[in-house]
């Protein structure tokens, strides 16, 4: 299935002959095209992400308890934001930063928010269904593989089954999971 | 410092092991968990990546990380141990001998930088506004340690001015030096724009300006800036300031040694960046922990500040600088409007600040003859 990409072979020969594949005035964009074979993009693009209203956010640092300045040192960085509408409370302490912690925290937020808005429809939603497909479709995949070894070392065994046979029962058996699997997911 | 409840103890020991070392320090749970967090994650970057274990496999990191949770568990500083500290969204490098960014004082610098703002944009219009072209904004920065305040306020204020003058102006060469590093630095990050390197200058000066130093006062180094921009004006000894800003020392000797300073502070960050000299006389019956407040309060005056925001350790300490402030001015010559900050609920509930207790700043507008 998977061919190779032909162009570094022809680049490689351009190189050798002393041409400059990325400058070159006949612009045919071959140098240009990219070396890679999957999509830069989903499928289906995501929705935008939410706006958030400033005015509607409350947004505190947490310092921990007790007087501050040069007399203590802290290393507490915490932020805390209220979205006034909806009730939510999202709290961030992952980094040192506070500003970097504030940034996490909108953007948590902002996820929490889309998935009360909207539920199903939302990017954290899409994103975790569409993870959940691909990890489907690997298993499959490791599974068909395995059974395919499993059946050649019985064949090397008994050595007698004609092959097309067996291959055919194999395809057989893919449709069917096909089948299951699409019933599952819709 | 109330002891640690051995039930505490025995549930972090159960959780890591190292989490007892922190909590020494940490005094709980919760930040104690981070501390490891950050700890760990700078001893899996700065080991080596050996080629023959798994990839991303580290040599010898576990070594290292206990020996950085021995260090903090003696009270090292994590900014120590870790060499450095967010202020802003600016990575400042910290090192002994250098007093710590502070929480407070990020808040206190995005405070004056908003006022400066604010003031640029009530004020435009006229030619000595410094969104002019002529005139750059001038930023003083006194005691400026690592740099912190310094570089924070040209990473906010530059996308709003074209041409910007600051000056950071310390005692310690050490940290001098530092600060210099710093600047380097977030211009490498692309933290800070590259033009910071020539707007930003670091000064060796006294800011208590003592005569039996060899080490020039703050004064003969803006006078060196009026004449090399040659702006000096004869009615004025230096040029004008825009924002003079400051976090000098202001624990008392006492209170240093009383329980109030956290130990770690007391050993291992310098003296020089916390307590007033004890020997310096103060004029009018001052407070050791004040002497340096009425220095900046009068330098704030000649160079005719537009906003003045002053670090202090308290309420209290903020209501003497008020005061002291007022006896200088003389009651109503120009007018001042001076505040102490923050003060409103919502201001102190949302920068984190204790309601009753811990630092405070004073901020001075004006200087312009009314």
């Amino acid at each position: 299935m998977l061919r190779p990409h032909p162009w570094p072979r022809i680049s490689r020969g351009l190189s050798i002959l002393g041409l400059d594949v990325t400058s070159s005035p006949s612009g045919t964009g071959i140098a240009r095209r990219p070396f890679t074979q999957t999509p830069s993009c989903p499928a289906k693009p995501l929705p935008a992400r939410l706006k958030i209203n400033d005015a509607d956010l409350t947004i505190s640092y947490l310092k921990g308890t007790g007087p501050g300045g040069q007399k203590i040192n802290k290393t507490n960085s915490a932020v805390q934001i209220i979205h006034a509408p909806s009730g939510i409370v999202v709290k961030c302490q992952a980094t040192r930063s506070r500003s970097q912690n504030e940034k996490i925290a909108r953007q948590l937020l902002a996820d929490k928010v889309e998935v009360q808005e909207k539920g199903d429809q939302s990017r954290v939603a899409l994103k975790t269904e569409a993870a959940r497909k691909k990890k489907a479709s690997r298993l499959k995949k490791t599974r068909r593989k395995y059974r395919g070894l499993e059946k050649e070392a019985e064949e090397d065994g008994s050595g007698d089954l004609e092959e097309e046979g067996v291959e055919a029962g194999v395809d057989e058996r893919e449709a069917q999971e096909g089948k299951l699997e699409k019933g599952q997911s819709t | 410092m109330p002891r640690i409840p051995t039930a505490t103890l025995v549930r972090a020991y159960q959780e890591n092991s190292l989490l007892p070392l922190l909590l020494k320090e940490c005094r709980s749970l919760d930040s104690a968990r981070n501390e490891l967090r950050w700890l760990r994650e700078r001893a899996l970057r700065d080991s080596p990546s050996s080629s023959r274990l798994a990839p991303g496999a580290r040599l010898g990191w576990r070594t290292r990380l206990r020996s950085m949770c021995r260090q903090r568990s003696q009270g090292v500083p994590l900014q120590y141990i870790l060499g450095d500290q967010p202020f802003g969204d600016l990575e400042i490098l910290c090192r002994r001998g250098v007093l710590i960014p502070r929480p407070e004082t990020e808040s206190y610098t995005y405070e004056a930088a908003r006022l400066v703002r604010q003031m640029a944009l009530e004020g435009g219009g006229n030619s000595t506004d410094p969104t002019s072209a002529t005139r750059p904004l001038r930023i003083l920065d006194l005691c400026t340690g690592t740099g912190c305040i310094a570089l924070l306020l040209h990473a906010l204020l530059a996308p709003h001015f074209k041409h910007m003058q600051i000056i950071g102006i310390d005692l310690s060469p050490i940290a001098l030096n530092l600060a210099r590093k710093n600047l380097d630095h977030n211009v490498r990050r692309e933290a800070l724009h590259r033009r910071a390197r020539a707007d930003i200058q670091f000064h060796r000066a006294d800011v208590l300006g003592r005569k039996a130093s060899s080490i020039p006062a703050v004064e003969e180094i803006l006078s060196h800036y009026a004449l090399k921009s040659g702006l000096a004006d004869i009615s004025v000894p230096a040029p004008r300031i825009d924002l003079l800003i400051s976090n000098p020392p202001y624990i008392s000797t006492s209170d240093f040694r009383n329980g109030t300073t956290a130990r770690s502070v007391r050993l291992f960050e310098p003296r020089l960046a916390l307590v007033p000299p004890v020997g310096f006389m103060g004029q009018d019956g001052d407070r050791s922990e004040d002497v340096f407040y009425r220095r900046i309060l009068d330098l704030s005056l000649k160079v005719h500040a537009q906003v003045t925001v002053l670090e202090c350790g308290d309420i209290m300490q903020a209501d003497r600088v008020v005061e002291m402030h007022r006896t200088m001015t003389g009651g109503s010559r120009c007018n001042f409007n001076v505040e102490v900050w923050p003060t409103t609920e919502q201001d102190l509930a949302a920068h984190g600040f204790h309601p009753q207790d811990g630092s405070r700043c004073v901020i001075i507008h004006g200087g312009r003859d009314g």
